[in-house]
């Protein structure tokens, strides 16, 4: 118990570390999007169990177990110290408090964009009559893609093409669930805010491999996206926002170099990492089984 | 197709065949890119000229059944436009979703949102290297 509730924690930090060590070496396939939206949900529902085993340990040690041990004459031994058990519990409450707070802010947002969609009319495509230049996905049946005029006006016709290819990646590779999945994670357990932020820019660069392949040249793509990602910032200065920060850049770069080839060791490892932690998890469970056995029927 | 020689242009190595639904959003942007009725060749040149003219016809057509472009006539040609929505409406809305806090913004994935001082002058530098090599 004791140690096997701890390495889904170490496993989180790793898979965390990994993915932002590797995170532009990967070749942006749906499927590996998916083997480390994997091993974050692994980790996370690891991470999230071991605390709860952690802060049931609480429970065998209330004044009613105490009392009860010491008249049939057992030692308690704490097999987890109390403060860890405390602190287990403040952090699932904090936790889940956070993905409730994500959960609805996601739903809300969802909500609105496609009242937006619906106010701009039917078809496949909604354009919004704004100046500022915007581009969307929104999820749905059917999903839609939100554009403003400005956008629209700002590009010529292959570079529309782009665009449009860009956000339909979004919707026929489901992106957004794959986001919203990593997203839970990283409330649940902030370790994996990195996972979360990797899984972002590779959906990001899985579209504009496809919008490259649909346009049929990467070196267009990358013009559109980097004509759409300045106007969009319209010379406002913006907050760098730690590791997202160079993204576009990133991925204007990656246009410009060879299509990536698809690998399959590093994707392998991180499935290697989450199932680790599924086992860490289910031996702390068995610890901790046979505990209360011994807690309760001697 | 049986007989490939007879499409208006053969697709180059390695560049897929797009959907009739991919191309209608492409021609409905143009309508909307244009700001004024455009013609079925303004439409052409407008989303791509190697497009063929025919093409570019069907697909308009499909849109005007579709009630998505409106049409009028102007001699012995059609011009078109797109149907507009709620135009105020919308753009009421997208103000107040731009307008909210960091928190909708991380789930709107603004590509400004990541683009910091020096990233943008990279960029620009890039455009305008490619606007002189053309």
């Amino acid at each position: 118990m004791t140690v096997s509730v701890y390495v889904p924690v170490a496993l989180s930090v790793l898979v965390a570390v990994i993915s932002r060590l590797m995170v532009a070496r990967l070749s942006p396939t749906r499927g590996t999007v998916i083997t480390v939206v994997g091993a974050a949900v692994l980790c996370a529902a690891g991470t999230t169990w071991a605390l709860v085993l952690l802060a049931l340990t609480l429970l065998g040690f209330t004044p009613l177990a105490v009392h009860e041990a010491t008249e049939r004459g057992v030692v308690l031994v704490q097999p987890v110290p109390g403060v860890v058990g405390a602190l287990a519990a403040v952090a699932l409450v904090i936790g889940v408090a956070r993905v409730v707070r994500v959960v609805r802010t996601r739903w809300a947002t969802r909500r609105e964009l496609r009242e937006l969609c619906r106010s701009c009319g039917k078809g496949e495509l909604a354009v919004v009559p704004v100046a500022e230049p915007h581009a969307f996905a929104v999820p749905g049946r059917p999903g839609r893609v939100l554009v403003t005029q400005g956008l629209l006006e700002l590009l010529d016709g292959k570079e529309r093409r782009v665009v449009l290819a860009h956000e339909r990646a979004h919707l026929t590779g489901r992106h957004h669930g794959l986001r919203a999945t990593a997203e839970v994670c990283a409330a649940m357990n902030p370790m994996l805010v990195l996972v979360r932020e990797a899984v972002a820019f590779l959906v990001e660069r899985n579209a504009d491999e496809h919008a490259a392949t649909v346009s049929g040249s990467r070196a267009l793509a990358a013009q559109a996206l980097a004509k759409a990602a300045l106007a969009e910032a319209g010379g406002r200065k913006q907050a760098a926002l730690g590791f997202i920060a160079n993204s576009v850049s990133a991925r204007v770069a990656a246009l410009h170099e060879a299509p990536p080839r698809p690998d399959r060791l590093l994707p392998g490892g991180f499935l290697i990492l989450g199932v680790g932690t599924t086992i860490a998890a289910v031996q702390a469970t068995l610890a901790f089984y046979r505990l209360i056995h011994w807690l309760w029927l001697g | 197709m049986r007989d490939g020689a007879r499409l208006p242009r053969r697709r180059r190595a390695g560049e897929p065949r797009r959907g009739a639904g991919e191309l209608e959003s492409e021609v409905l942007a143009a309508l909307w890119a244009a700001g004024h009725p455009l013609t079925t060749a303004d439409v052409q040149r407008a989303v791509d000229a190697e497009l063929a003219y025919n093409t570019v016809q069907t697909i308009l057509a499909r849109l005007y059944d579709k009630g998505l472009v409106g049409r009028s006539a102007e001699g012995r040609r059609h011009l078109y436009r797109p149907v507009k929505g709620a135009e105020e409406l919308a753009a009421e809305q997208m103000q107040a979703l731009l307008r909210r806090g960091p928190d909708r913004q991380s789930v709107l994935q603004r590509f400004a949102t990541s683009l910091s001082e020096e990233d943008a002058e990279a960029l620009r530098a890039m455009l305008k290297l490619r606007r002189r090599r053309r």
